[in-house]
């Protein structure tokens, strides 16, 4: 067990590092430096500038300072937001995007796997095929759709829920139902096709033969195996939620992680976008990891090897 | 032979002749399966019936199909061209003629503000009798039917393309690193784990930042994100095909490994391949209308589906029809897509579980 976890997390460490190396060396391929504006800059100024962020010194003294930085936390400072740390920015934009998709994630959860659950015990019936529908739909559907279509249904024609900002409880309602929607849907289907390979198990048969109710043999028997898949898409679904909440932020103007990300790029403010793919990277890796560990944990069945 | 055993065994008993009655069905209130056995079929044909039994897949693929058609005739249809702008025709209403009469589609919109509504028809303010925008035009007076279709046909290509390229790459990725085996299949799957780690796409909206945007920089960007998929489905078919008979029989003969994996083994697999492309074309549409979103898609005065949907956004409270049909038509094409997966994925392998 100790084995593998070392191995997961050095492979974890290699990939983060490769993001960030890529994430560098892409950040100076960008054509134009980043001081080119609209106003000219005097050559003076310009030097000042560069000797300031450290990039009048070669590129590869520069790439080991930014990743001995970047270990430490520091990112370097913002080159647009005059006299912010891309780590200050980060932190102070982080929590907010953790709220909406952990929210999201919580009604996936909460709703999916009991809409699975129903749909497999129904199979065939009418019910079903109503939850199969919603679901494929839920799954093509692209999130641009379901921004704007909330958002004109309930923001501008009703005129119940507010469409910008995040101040009160009642403006997490549509961006969280937003980002819920797609894994809602792919978690009703996996928790539906996991179900329906549970309840034909035999020991399914077992349970109902030895005289179990309906209930228990449901919850402590097949539900339990079933959720099973459900811990492995966790990973993905975090990895979503942290890309699916850029479109998502932006629309709904949320001041999050992923809306600065799309704002730092229409700024073409490099060191934040730097930070911010390594940041997000970083997660989504770590995220991985931990729910690979978790699932082998869980499920006594996997070998470890 | 028969006879004697009959003879041998039973008494003598009057020959019994069968009636007509014998012959017909007992009535069990309809519920007689009547087997169908087919002579064995074809592979492709039995696929073909057991797609086309799936209402969802078909309509997919009729939606596609029409979709295609109006990509490919849709901007030909008016006289407008998807760059043409018309500064005086800004923001009109969708107007269709002979429709017109029947009060839908006449070129009126509702204006709101806060004190209340009223219903203006813009076309009859400026004069315009015999102007038609069918689906109506945009902030530049360019006709969006037009754009419309000339943006799907940019995004169809760009998702079919990199989808294309995706199986190519992946697939032989997948194949060489599952024959191969040993020590080929553990560094090409170290490699694949670190490629999956890396969040796609963020990575293609950096790419993009660096290229200069363009259909084809797009669809290389693209390019690098979803072979990871195929590759692990090819590999695990090749795990599951390269120890049967006729891969030996095809070594014994003489084949080369390459031979062996593009010959003999991909025919074999080529249905979860097929398969997997059509799931990885609605993404990679979602990912051109993501990047085209963000600013660094299709450049001005180009359009997809993606730079429609991120136009029409912008004036969406006031004009609503302006986002109306581009995100129809990205909602229909990536459902279309997803039903003929699916339906595919269930034609060509009936035993494998529902999902």
């Amino acid at each position: 067990m100790v084995k593998y976890i070392l191995k997961r997390l050095g492979m974890a460490v290699v990939t983060i590092w490769l993001v960030a190396t890529l994430t560098f060396f892409l950040m100076n391929m960008v054509p134009g430096g980043p001081f080119l504006s609209e106003k000219a800059v005097s050559p003076k100024a310009l030097a000042a500038l560069e000797e300031k962020y450290g990039l009048d010194k070669p590129l590869f003294e520069q790439y080991l300072t930014y990743i001995k930085g970047a270990i430490h936390g520091d990112f370097g400072d913002s080159l647009k937001q005059r006299g912010r740390t891309v780590m200050s920015i980060i932190s102070s934009k982080f929590p907010v995007s953790a709220r909406i998709g952990g929210l999201s994630v919580l009604l996936a959860f909460s709703l999916g796997v009991p809409l699975g659950c129903i749909s497999a015990l129904n199979r065939g019936k009418i019910g079903d095929n109503i939850i199969i529908v919603i679901a494929t739909c839920g799954i093509a559907v692209p999130s641009f759709v379901i921004c704007t279509l909330l958002m004109y249904t309930f923001g501008v024609k009703l005129g119940w829920l507010p469409t910008l900002g995040l101040k009160t409880w009642k403006h997490y309602i549509m961006p969280v139902a937003a980002l819920a929607f797609y894994p809602t849907a792919y978690i009703t289907r996996l928790m539906r096709s996991s179900m329906l390979d549970v309840l034909g198990q035999d020991y399914m048969r077992t349970a109902r033969a030895k005289g179990l109710n309906q209930f228990v043999s449901l919850f402590k028997h097949a539900l339990r195996n079933a959720i099973l898949p459900i811990v492995t898409y966790l990973g993905p679904l975090i990895a979503y939620t942290v890309t699916g909440s850029f479109i998502v932020e932006k629309i709904f103007t949320i001041p999050g992680l992923g809306g600065e990300f799309i704002s730092s790029i229409t700024n073409r403010d490099y060191t934040i976008i730097m930070g911010t793919t390594i940041f997000l990277a970083t997660l989504v890796i770590l995220m991985n990891v931990v729910v690979d560990i978790v699932y082998k944990l869980v499920d006594p069945r996997i070998n470890l090897k | 032979m028969s006879k004697k055993i009959s003879t041998a065994y039973s008494d003598p008993a009057p020959v019994y002749v069968p009636v007509d009655a014998d012959f017909r069905l007992k009535d069990n209130a309809g519920e007689i399966a009547i087997d169908t056995n087919f002579a064995s079929q074809n592979f492709w044909k039995d696929v073909l019936v057991r797609f086309f039994r799936k209402g969802g897949a078909v309509f997919g693929l009729i939606m596609i199909v029409v979709i295609t058609l109006f990509a490919i005739i849709g901007p030909g249809m008016n006289e407008y061209t998807y760059s043409g702008q018309e500064l005086s025709q800004k923001n009109l209403a969708p107007r269709v003629p002979g429709l017109e009469n029947l009060g839908i589609f006449d070129g009126s919109e509702t204006m709101r503000t806060t004190t209340g509504s009223m219903k203006v028809n813009n076309y009859e303010d400026k004069g315009l009798t015999d102007t038609y925008y069918w689906f109506g035009s945009d902030n530049f007076g360019r006709d969006i039917w037009t754009r419309t279709w000339s943006g799907a046909r940019v995004s169809l290509i760009i998702a079919v393309a990199a989808a294309l390229i995706d199986m190519i790459i992946g697939m032989s990725y997948g194949l060489i690193s599952g024959y191969f085996g040993g020590k080929t299949d553990m560094v090409m799957q170290r490699i694949l784990e670190i490629a999956n780690g890396v969040p796609r796409l963020v990575i293609v909206t950096l790419l993009l930042l660096v290229l200069k945007p363009g259909m084809l920089t797009i669809i290389f960007a693209l390019m690098l994100t979803e072979w990871v998929g195929m590759s692990r489905i090819a590999r695990a078919e090749m795990l599951k095909l390269k120890e049967q008979e006729f891969v030996l029989a095809s070594r014994t003969l003489g084949a080369g490994s390459f031979f062996i994996i593009f010959r003999e083994v991909l025919p074999n697999i080529i249905g979860p391949i097929i398969t997997q492309v059509m799931f990885s074309i609605p993404t990679a549409i979602f990912t051109e209308a993501f990047l085209s979103f963000v600013g660094l898609g299709i450049p001005v005065p180009q359009c997809s589906l993606g730079s429609l949907i991120s136009e029409g956004f912008n004036s969406f409270t006031t004009h609503p029809f302006q986002i109306i049909p581009p995100i129809i038509v990205m909602a229909l094409l990536m459902l279309s897509f997803n039903l003929v997966a699916d339906g595919l994925r269930e034609a060509l392998d009936p035993k494998m579980k529902e999902m």
